[in-house]
């Protein structure tokens, strides 16, 4: 061990304690009533994080592998290729597969890959799962009355996505799902629209009702697969609406334009007869210096309320813009600084620390060190320096 | 009672804030997210103890490589006492030290790393008893 590199060391002590760990812990769980699925929601979270922290190279866990053997069968038999690249980072739902016994989530990252067991998953596993990136939360959790689950994400430009899970093997086809007529489940769909203004519909979507189109709508190098709801079943007072829902979340937004998911998500819509539509239930998706205004009731309030709005807006960015004025009185020494943002840390334990008039000496033994964003570990650790 | 010096490295903060969604969706008390954290301090002090067999260097770089304006700047602002000096600051406080170097390179057998600015916290090697150094803090004991 003392020949290979400490890269290579590294995930496997992580694995190493990331098992020990869970293991000890089954107990702990068991003990107060917990069941054994959160604590494989603990493991798949912690597991995943590490790998989008992106300090260990190499980070495979076990159902990573198992992952990618099961895409390269799939891959042999997708009808579409799902195009790769790795500065978006996406959630993609495979098209349609006659074969799949797991839903699986292609993450465009390549570091990424994480996979969703079939079982009935938290919002909080969810989104680790689904290797969301940063600042996507899950917002709300939709559960169909096919035991489907409807995850609306929230990311942090305002915009919310569905993501579908589907427990049953057979789910991105565009068949009607057999079965007797089910309750409609009133739920909020919401289309993402590339510009960051959320729309919003209410509707209600029959659970057979919820079939994935494989629509081929490639913005760059993603691939859109919508969810909408069918027609309705017969003798159902209530109404189904389009869900044109998206499972898609980019970190980068495309460059396409907000039309094209909008008209393939109406076109979705029009071909469907629909009795009625319920009406919208507003969803408040904004927060500070979001742009949709909310009353129209008269002009001229609707211009002060935009106005103000866009002073706000203005005045943020107005405040953006001053930081970095006053930050050139400061010496910088950022720019002489790896591209890691991270602090680089050792966490250690001391030996011996030795000074001589100005002359340091570190004696250190067991530390983890995250220098330039990545990680390293030492048992024993020697340094010099000067004050 | 191990050190929970570990938990503000990337698999401590993984793991805590794994723990933490958990809780927020209340699949688990706060108190079995404690246990599960005072379990990964064992582990981890427990692994680096005996799976970890290497060993690291770290010194000054060679040479104040030449910069431009600002850097030149800053280095000799930096410490005036000793234009070449690598260490910043150091702090003892509860049997922790703290150091803040600059410009160092830590070298191991296979690979060279060079940082500009690195923080050293240290807690005591030979006294294992110590536990939640600080009281408020959830990371750093001092």
């Amino acid at each position: 061990m003392a020949s290979s590199a400490n890269s290579n060391q590294v995930p496997k002590l992580y694995r190493g304690v990331i098992e020990d760990v869970i293991n000890e812990v089954r107990e702990l769980f068991l003990d107060e009533g917990v069941d054994e699925q959160v604590l494989l929601e603990l493991k798949t979270l912690w597991e995943s994080k590490l790998q989008q922290s992106k300090a260990v190279e190499g980070f495979h866990t076990e159902e990573q592998a198992a992952l990618q053997a099961a895409q390269q069968q799939q891959q042999a038999h997708q009808a579409q290729q799902v195009p790769q690249q790795a500065q978006t980072q996406q959630v993609i739902l495979p098209p349609p597969q006659q074969q799949a016994p797991q839903q699986q989530v292609i993450v465009q990252d390549p570091k990424i890959l994480q996979h969703m067991s079939a079982t009935g998953m938290s919002a909080a596993a969810t989104a680790a799962t689904l290797a969301l990136p940063t600042g996507v939360t899950p917002y709300q959790q939709l559960i169909t009355n096919q035991g489907q689950i409807l995850q609306v994400v929230r990311a942090p430009n305002g915009t919310q996505y569905i993501i579908q899970q589907s427990q049953q093997p057979i789910v991105l086809q565009q068949q009607m799902q057999p079965g007797g007529v089910q309750a409609p489940v009133i739920q909020q769909v919401l289309a993402p629209l590339q510009g960051g203004l959320s729309q919003q519909t209410g509707v209600i979507i029959q659970p057979q009702q919820i079939v994935l189109a494989s629509g081929n709508k490639v913005q760059g190098n993603t691939q859109v697969v919508q969810a909408a709801a069918m027609v309705q079943q017969p003798g159902q007072a209530a109404m189904a609406a389009a869900a044109g829902g998206v499972a898609q979340v980019q970190q980068a937004q495309a460059a396409a334009p907000q039309a094209p998911p909008q008209p393939q998500a109406q076109q979705q819509t029009q071909p469907q007869p629909q009795a009625q539509q319920q009406p919208p239930m507003m969803l408040q998706v904004d927060g500070a210096g979001d742009t949709s205004s909310e009353d129209d009731e008269d002009e001229e309030e609707y211009d002060e309320d935009e106005e103000e709005e866009k002073d706000k807006d203005g005045g943020e960015d107005g405040q953006v813009e001053e930081e970095p004025l006053n930050s050139e009185d400061d010496v910088s020494e950022d720019e002489d600084q790896e591209l890691f943002d991270t602090e680089n840390v050792v966490v250690c334990q001391y030996d011996k620390i030795h000074r001589s008039k100005t002359k340091w000496k570190f004696h250190l033994k067991d530390g983890i060190m995250n220098l330039n964003g990545r990680d390293f570990v030492f048992s024993k650790a020697t340094g010099d320096a000067e004050w | 009672m191990a050190y929970q010096l570990y938990r503000n490295t990337t698999l401590g903060n993984s793991l805590q804030e794994s723990l933490d969604e958990l809780i927020q969706t209340q699949q688990i008390t706060p108190q079995l997210a404690l246990q599960v954290l005072l379990q990964f301090d064992k582990a981890i002090n427990a692994a680096l103890a005996s799976r970890v067999r290497n060993r690291v260097n770290f010194r000054v770089s060679e040479a104040e490589p030449t910069r431009s304006g600002p850097g030149l700047r800053a280095a000799l602002t930096r410490s005036p006492l000793c234009p070449q000096g690598s260490l910043n600051t150091y702090r003892f406080c509860d049997n922790v030290w703290t150091f803040v170097l600059n410009d160092v390179e830590f070298r191991e057998v296979t690979e060279l790393v060079k940082v500009d600015k690195v923080k050293i916290v240290a807690c005591d090697g030979k006294s294992e008893c110590e536990q939640n150094l600080a009281g408020p803090g959830r990371f750093w004991p001092c």
